[in-house]
């Protein structure tokens, strides 16, 4: 039934249709709607569910790791310094396994203090094992949560479903909220391959030995790897439900454009308008958007890129001392590919800046007017 | 809708080999141990109460085991809740936090709970001996040596000069501050530990000789009873009466009729409680005190409430003549100056020359204290087998009896509390001395005080688990405030000024079990154990072992890694990190 909802009450909604048994939370603007209305639904009895309040968003996460270790699903929502307090257990949660999701709402980190989006926060957490899926908008946001379980509980990754600050997380758009029948026929109850039982007592996360530790990471990077295969598994049954497919890129016009937008998040609907008037001018121009960041879907960036003279990378966020980090993992892909299209890397929208179409054009105008990038990165709209 | 094969296994650290291995205990050099320690109360309590262990049972609602907690160290629970000037609350650790805990109001809770219930005590006793024991005055002093020296297994006789036991509680003491029931409750609950008291005794000096024959020991604890002269001119007229004398007359019934103005002439309890007195039966009174009010040695809140209820107070006079002017007195009044103050910031007075007024009243009371009521009731001067201790003097010679002095004869603070004391002290000395002569009864009593002493506790004589307490008082720092909320202490409910002033009622009303427990559970509980159970949740190896029915915790120290949590984290400072032997 489609209904007009906030970017965090699709969350939430996808949160109670996926049945979750674990909730802990601490409360962090812009993702308090998300685990007030979690919060809610937990004290009326709408969900079977234990609502955990913690002093901490580091307590939060470790309350999931261990209700997770107990075998049952589990969610939290954080942002900006949260995610950043979570830190060391980001890495626990994907080294022991536990398919926990999380929803991320990119904020800008301080100082100084902002509360707009920025997508730093969770990027900087890329090399923690977590699965990181990137939102266009509100039934986006919905599909990929319900979908994050189905992801999870395969491959035995955590996974951070991200979406914008504000732009997605408060802004009320049409979203189809599905049954819990349909929800239920795509996503069955979790069946843990461990968990702890007082009848079998076991330990969990001891001390391993180098060699032992050196397979058991091996073994996260091959998990990572069948992410993909599991992710077109997924996307599958959930058309097969729902008429709704997403995939790790998604490649607009970019058969035959010249100059390829790559973009992320609710940018990328801006940036579709921009396309449209550009082809109306009869510019060859494409969009690349991103969806799948952690694995990075190198083969299929690659793949959609072949064809064009440049690409133009627009990354809200920045590593200090390098550049746009949506630059850099595309630079990194197409490295070892002969006669690879220069790369442009163009830093916009950082803590809520709007991203506009003028912007937008004028990023498309630059590049088509530059022959090879000048600088590692371009910081527009300042 | 089956699972796609996994290709390859799922590597996780798991393990099914207990991690008890694993003695995390030899990683230690700090050693977290309970040790429970004095609270600064009991401490200061001439009685030596655990009164922290009191308010936690009391907190608990183990009314029982709190009011033998108080008869363990104190036979007069009912009337320390009331008259005791309460020094345990003057050192409370709370008042630095919020405000002390109201002892005094929950002791006598306790009590009254003891007596409406009809409850009978428990209290360990030891095997009888053969000695027999004559104590004479059934005062407070009197009837605590006598408790006491039934609970270390001796047959004690008490032989009390008036029809009824209790001495100045039941003859010097007015029923608004303690009514009869509350005193006769405790004096039943220390006959009923096999205490015979004989009334209309009055002994003597013939009767220390009698008394080789039937007795290995007598207490002398007669208290004064023979008023201060003023020593001036005019002292001999009838007008003048003893101020003791009308708390006595009042006391036993009589019907007494003071119209028109009286004076008042001292500055202690007595001189408040004879003023307030007069008040009650219409009359008016005038204290006259050579000094300040503030240099009075009666309780302020007693003084307090007099002025309330109407008694008038002139400050820095002292009556030098009395004269009689048909049916009135003419008291000639000298001024006095302050020079200076002394160590405890009491005034120094001097007459003011040539300033002096006069006062016409209906009559004078005296109420400057009181003296032994014969010389042969004082305690001697130091002779040889005679042994001063802080609130007993013991002189035995080769012949027998035993001779001890105790209560007001020996104390120098002059309340029931330090009559217990002197009781107490009395009972033990005379057990040691009997066990192991005169020179073992300093160092066993220095074994038995709460704290740096000088209270002692009979309790830790008798063996009882207090002696494991590590004397060390509890001072505020020591206590983790951070587990405690400000609450305030109970507003004691009281009759009206009005209703006070027309009737003996005791002012200070019952309160409720509710309050009751409410007060009790405001107390940090310095020093022990209430199986709060911090330690336990702190620990981060489950090395805090909580017994199974039992009130105890103990460390399994093959796993505790000495990181002190627990030692910080109790609230109350029960329990002490060290260094380890090494």
């Amino acid at each position: 039934m489609k209904r007009v909802v906030e970017g965090s009450q699709a969350v939430a909604e996808a949160v109670r249709l996926a049945k979750a048994q674990v909730i802990s939370a601490y409360p962090i603007t812009p993702q308090t709607h998300i685990v007030e209305i979690l919060s809610e639904y937990c004290a009326s009895g709408t969900m079977d569910a234990r609502f955990l309040r913690v002093e901490s968003e580091h307590s939060a996460l470790a309350a999931l790791i261990g209700a997770q270790s107990c075998g049952v699903r589990t969610f939290t929502a954080t942002s900006s310094q949260g995610l950043a307090l979570m830190h060391e257990l980001l890495h626990w949660t994907s080294g022991a396994r536990l398919p926990i999701v999380m929803a991320e709402v990119n904020r800008a980190l301080a100082s100084g203090w902002n509360i707009w989006t920025d997508q730093t926060d969770s990027l900087a957490q890329r090399d923690t094992g977590w699965i990181q899926l990137y939102c266009e908008d509100g039934q986006e946001v919905l599909d990929s949560m319900l979908q994050a379980y189905r992801l999870a509980e395969r491959v035995y990754l955590p996974v951070m479903v991200v979406l914008d600050a504000f732009y997605l997380s408060h802004t009320y758009e049409p979203v189809d909220v599905p049954s819990q029948e349909d929800v239920d026929r795509f996503l069955p109850p979790y069946g843990p391959r461990f968990q702890v039982n007082t009848e079998n007592p076991c330990a969990f996360g001891q001390l391993v030995p180098p060699g032992s530790y050196m397979k058991m990471r091996r073994n996260i990077a091959m998990a990572m790897e069948e992410t993909f295969i599991r992710f077109s598994e997924i996307q599958e049954e959930f058309y097969r439900v729902f008429q709704r497919r997403y995939d790790p890129v998604e490649a607009i016009c970019c058969n035959d454009a010249e100059i390829i937008l790559v973009t992320s998040g609710t940018a990328t609907s801006t940036c579709r308008m921009v396309l449209r008037s550009l082809r109306d001018k009869g510019e060859r121009v494409g969009i690349l958007k991103i969806k799948l960041f952690r694995p990075f879907p190198v083969a299929m960036v690659r793949e959609a890129t072949s064809q064009a003279k440049k690409i133009a990378v627009i990354d809200r966020n920045f590593s200090f001392g390098a550049s746009g980090i949506f630059a850099q993992e595309l630079r990194a892909a197409l490295c070892n590919t002969a006669g690879h299209p220069p790369v442009f890397s163009y830093i916009a929208g950082i803590g809520g800046l709007d991203i506009t179409i003028e912007l937008l054009e004028e990023i498309y105008w630059k590049t088509k007017g530059t022959a090879f990038p000048e600088e590692e990165s371009l910081w527009m709209g300042i | 809708m089956s699972e796609p094969d996994i290709s390859f296994p799922l590597l996780i650290p798991c393990s099914s080999q207990s991690t008890e291995s694993n003695k995390t205990g030899s990683w230690r050099f700090l050693r977290p141990q309970f040790d429970e320690k004095t609270s600064p109360c009991s401490a200061a309590c001439p009685a030596g109460e655990d009164i922290a262990r009191i308010e936690m049972l009391s907190a608990q609602g183990a009314f029982k085991e709190a009011w033998e907690m108080i008869l363990r160290e104190n036979p007069f629970p009912g009337v320390c809740g009331r008259v005791c000037p309460h020094p345990c609350e003057v050192v409370c650790n709370r008042t630095e936090f919020d405000e002390a805990i109201a002892i005094h109001a929950v002791e006598r809770f306790l009590a009254e709970t003891a007596s409406r219930y009809d409850l009978k005590p428990s209290l360990p006793r030891l095997a009888a001996k053969k000695q027999r024991i004559a104590i004479v005055g059934a005062g407070p002093a009197g009837l605590s040596a006598s408790y006491f020296l039934s609970l270390l297994g001796y047959s004690c006789d008490v032989f009390e000069a008036m029809s009824e036991p209790g001495g100045v509680l039941r003859w010097g003491i007015p029923t608004y501050r303690l009514p009869l029931p509350a005193l006769k409750s405790d004096i039943a609950h220390i006959e009923s530990q096999d205490v015979q008291i004989l009334t209309g005794q009055k002994l003597g000096r013939k009767f220390l000789q009698d008394a080789v024959e039937r007795y290995d020991a007598v207490f002398l604890g007669c208290g004064h009873s023979r008023a201060v002269k003023l020593g001036i001119p005019g002292e001999d007229t009838n007008a003048i009466e003893d101020g003791l004398q009308l708390l006595r007359r009042l006391r036993q019934g009589n019907t007494v009729s003071l119209s028109g103005i009286s004076a008042v002439i001292g500055g202690g309890n007595t001189a408040i409680d004879v003023a307030r007195s007069i008040i009650r039966i219409g009359g008016k009174a005038i204290i006259l005190y050579r000094r300040r009010q503030r240099d009075m040695p009666a309780f302020d809140e007693e003084v307090q409430m007099g002025l309330d209820e109407g008694v008038e107070l002139r400050e820095l006079v002292t009556p030098v003549r009395i004269a009689t002017e048909g049916t009135q007195c003419k008291l000639t009044l000298q001024e006095m100056k302050i020079s200076g103050e002394d160590r405890n910031g009491r005034a120094n007075i001097l007459p003011i020359d040539g300033k002096t007024h006069e006062l016409r009243v209906e009559r004078i009371f005296k109420a400057m204290g009181a003296l032994p009521g014969e010389d042969w009731l004082s305690p001697p001067e130091k002779t040889n087998g005679s042994l001063a201790l802080s609130h007993t003097v013991l002189v035995c010679t080769d012949r027998r009896p035993a001779l001890l002095f105790g209560g007001d004869l020996t104390n120098e603070t002059k309340s029931v509390a330090h009559a217990v004391a002197s009781g107490k002290q009395a009972a033990m000395a005379l057990d040691i001395f009997f066990r192991s002569g005169i020179d073992a009864i300093v160092p066993e009593l220095a074994a038995c005080r709460v704290g740096q002493g000088p209270s002692l506790s009979m309790e830790i004589y008798m063996g009882g688990n207090r002696r494991l307490r590590n004397s060390h008082v509890v001072s505020y720092e020591e206590i983790n405030t951070d587990h405690f909320q400000f609450q305030p202490r109970i507003t004691q409910p009281r009759l009206l000024r009005e209703e006070r002033r027309i009737s003996f009622e005791e002012i200070d009303l019952r309160i409720s079990t509710n309050l009751a427990i409410r007060e009790a559970d405001r107390c940090f509980n310095c020093g022990i154990c209430n199986q709060c159970d911090n330690c336990y949740m702190f620990c981060p190896d489950i090395a805090v072992i909580r017994e199974k029915n039992k009130d105890e915790r103990h460390i399994n120290y093959d796993y505790c890694k000495g990181c002190g949590l627990c030692v910080v984290e109790c609230p109350r400072n029960a329990m002490t990190l060290r260094e380890e032997d090494i």
